[in-house]
């Protein structure tokens, strides 16, 4: 596969969080620009770990919501720390404002200064998304008119819609069906190749659909007497030839790796 | 049969034209019930209690007896859902907090003792009906708004942040339009609660008469179907006034249809 790993996008150094306990240790990896030639490639990437074990602490961490004990997380192509805002997250249970129509959800995410468009070109954005995202007829509907999968499209509009580049999901295939589950990665998928920069970040505990559609993925786990989770593996999907591919559960080395992975959480 | 299995089996839903049936029967059994057996009792029958209403409702004192109730009461429901909204929202601001938990706890302060001071600090009797009402009605309005500041989920917050506002837009965002349709119930709910202590302030200055002064006229002289027939007429009026601010709310916030529904 042609492609060239650039610019470190997000980087995360020596990150540890203890409550009454030590929840993450020494948490360290990074997320580079993923480039391929004539197309826009973003970036998808897994922490996969199993119920419990620090993922959503280490989400809010990222998204600037939770500041750690210790350590950075830096972000953007100019590295800078984190700062709450720059890091869209859809949350598990796709929060909305449920006194706000979708279309007024999506408004409310071009509000702030630094969008510099006038109303009739936000409205004009938001019918692209929308008619892209098969949510023209429901953008007059409130959230609770909608379905589970409307609205986890609308939440990952939303948070385009801010310009954020980094997008954090928790948990995005739990409680779908297969057929769901499939919807979703073509929408991850159509999300991140909106723009060279866009990065989805999963955070879960699914390990065959979080490596289906990853470019890389983190393994977070506990260490034999050790506590604290920390990143144990880190599976360069691309090198091992299973990224990119709609089709990969099917092979049967991915599925082996899916067996393995299993194991190791 | 079908149906009657339904109305007595437990945890089965009944829809609309069913739950009117029953409640229309249950009502006129307990109606023919009451006029029965109650012929030779101490409490007037409803036949009674129905002319003496009729009486009360055709005189030429209703009118302004109830337009004197319902003036106090609006009134005080007004200045209070105001304060109490001011109390709350300004509980976000720790300096303000240990205001709003203080007035929380004057729900446990009876008015009776107070009535002696607020007698002092008015000027008349409707500013004594007014203060006294507001003063019993704002730390329940205060202790259903925080609880429902509390109740907010966290995530709403952070969903806030995520899409760059500051903490004033997210308290304009979240806690008063998000809540709005929710403050709406609460008053709902309260008018019940002003509705039944307009007949006690109103006791304590009779110069402006009102449906708490009638009352109390009426058992002064053990007048009990004109008792009865005033307690109808509040009931009613109480109801009527429910059902109007709970379809107010559906219209002014639809998506709490959804809400309940689901």
């Amino acid at each position: 596969m042609n492609y060239t790993k650039n610019e470190v996008l997000i980087d995360v150094k020596e990150v540890n969080l203890t409550y009454d306990k030590v929840i993450l240790r020494d948490i360290n990896f990074r997320i580079q620009n993923i480039v391929r030639p004539g197309m826009n490639q973003g970036q998808v990437v897994s922490l996969i770990g199993r119920s419990g074990i620090g993922k959503t602490q280490l989400f809010k961490i990222l998204a600037g919501l939770v500041k750690p004990n210790s350590g950075t997380v830096m972000v953007g192509v100019d590295q800078h720390p984190v700062e709450a805002g720059e890091v869209g997250i859809v949350s598990q249970n796709y929060i909305l404002f449920n006194h706000r129509s979708v279309h007024d959800n999506l408004r409310l995410a071009m509000k702030h200064d630094s969008l510099a468009l006038n109303d009739k070109d936000k409205d004009a954005l938001i019918a692209d998304y929308a008619q892209r995202f098969a949510l023209e007829e429901h953008l007059k509907k409130y959230p609770l008119q909608l379905s589970g999968g409307q609205r986890q499209r609308v939440s990952i509009i939303q948070q385009v819609l801010t310009g954020n580049r980094f997008i954090l999901l928790d948990e995005p295939f739990s409680g779908l069906d297969a057929l769901m589950i499939d919807r979703v990665m073509e929408l991850l998928t159509q999300v991140a190749t909106l723009h060279e920069l866009n990065t989805l970040v999963i955070v879960s505990h699914d390990v065959e659909n979080s490596l289906a559609i990853s470019d890389t993925a983190y393994i977070l786990a506990k260490e034999k007497e050790k506590e604290g989770a920390t990143i144990t593996e880190t599976l360069d999907l691309i090198e091992m030839g299973l990224a990119w591919n709609a089709g990969i559960r099917e092979d049967s080395r991915f599925q082996q790796l899916v067996s393995q992975m299993k194991h190791k959480i | 049969m079908d149906t009657i299995r339904k109305i007595f089996s437990p945890l089965t839903q009944i829809k609309g034209r069913t739950s009117i049936t029953l409640v229309v029967m249950e009502a006129t059994a307990a109606l023919v019930a009451w006029e029965l057996f109650g012929q030779h009792g101490l409490i007037p029958t409803p036949s009674k209690i129905l002319m003496a209403a009729w009486k009360i409702v055709t005189s030429a004192f209703f009118a302004d007896n109830l337009f004197s109730s319902l003036a106090l009461t609006f009134t005080g429901m007004g200045i209070s859902i105001v304060v109490a909204l001011l109390v709350s929202y300004l509980s976000l601001i720790p300096v303000f907090a240990p205001v709003a938990r203080f007035i929380v706890k004057c729900r446990y302060l009876t008015l009776t003792g107070l009535i002696f001071l607020f007698t002092l600090l008015t000027q008349d009797g409707h500013q004594l009906k007014l203060s006294l009402l507001i003063f019993g009605i704002v730390p329940f309005f205060v202790t259903s708004l925080l609880s429902i500041i509390d109740a907010i989920n966290v995530q709403e917050y952070e969903l806030c942040k995520t899409l760059r506002m500051n903490n004033w837009q997210t308290l304009w965002e979240v806690v008063i339009v998000g809540r709005l349709d929710q403050v709406f119930e609460v008053m709902r709910q309260n008018f019940a609660i002003a509705w039944m202590m307009i007949t006690m302030v109103e006791g304590l200055s009779m110069s402006e008469g009102g449906l708490g002064t009638m009352l109390i006229k009426s058992n002064k002289y053990i007048d009990l179907g004109t008792v009865f027939a005033i307690l109808v007429i509040i009931f009613a009026l109480g109801v009527f006034f429910d059902s109007v601010l709970k379809h107010l709310r559906h219209w002014l916030f639809p998506y709490t249809k959804l809400q309940t529904r689901a």
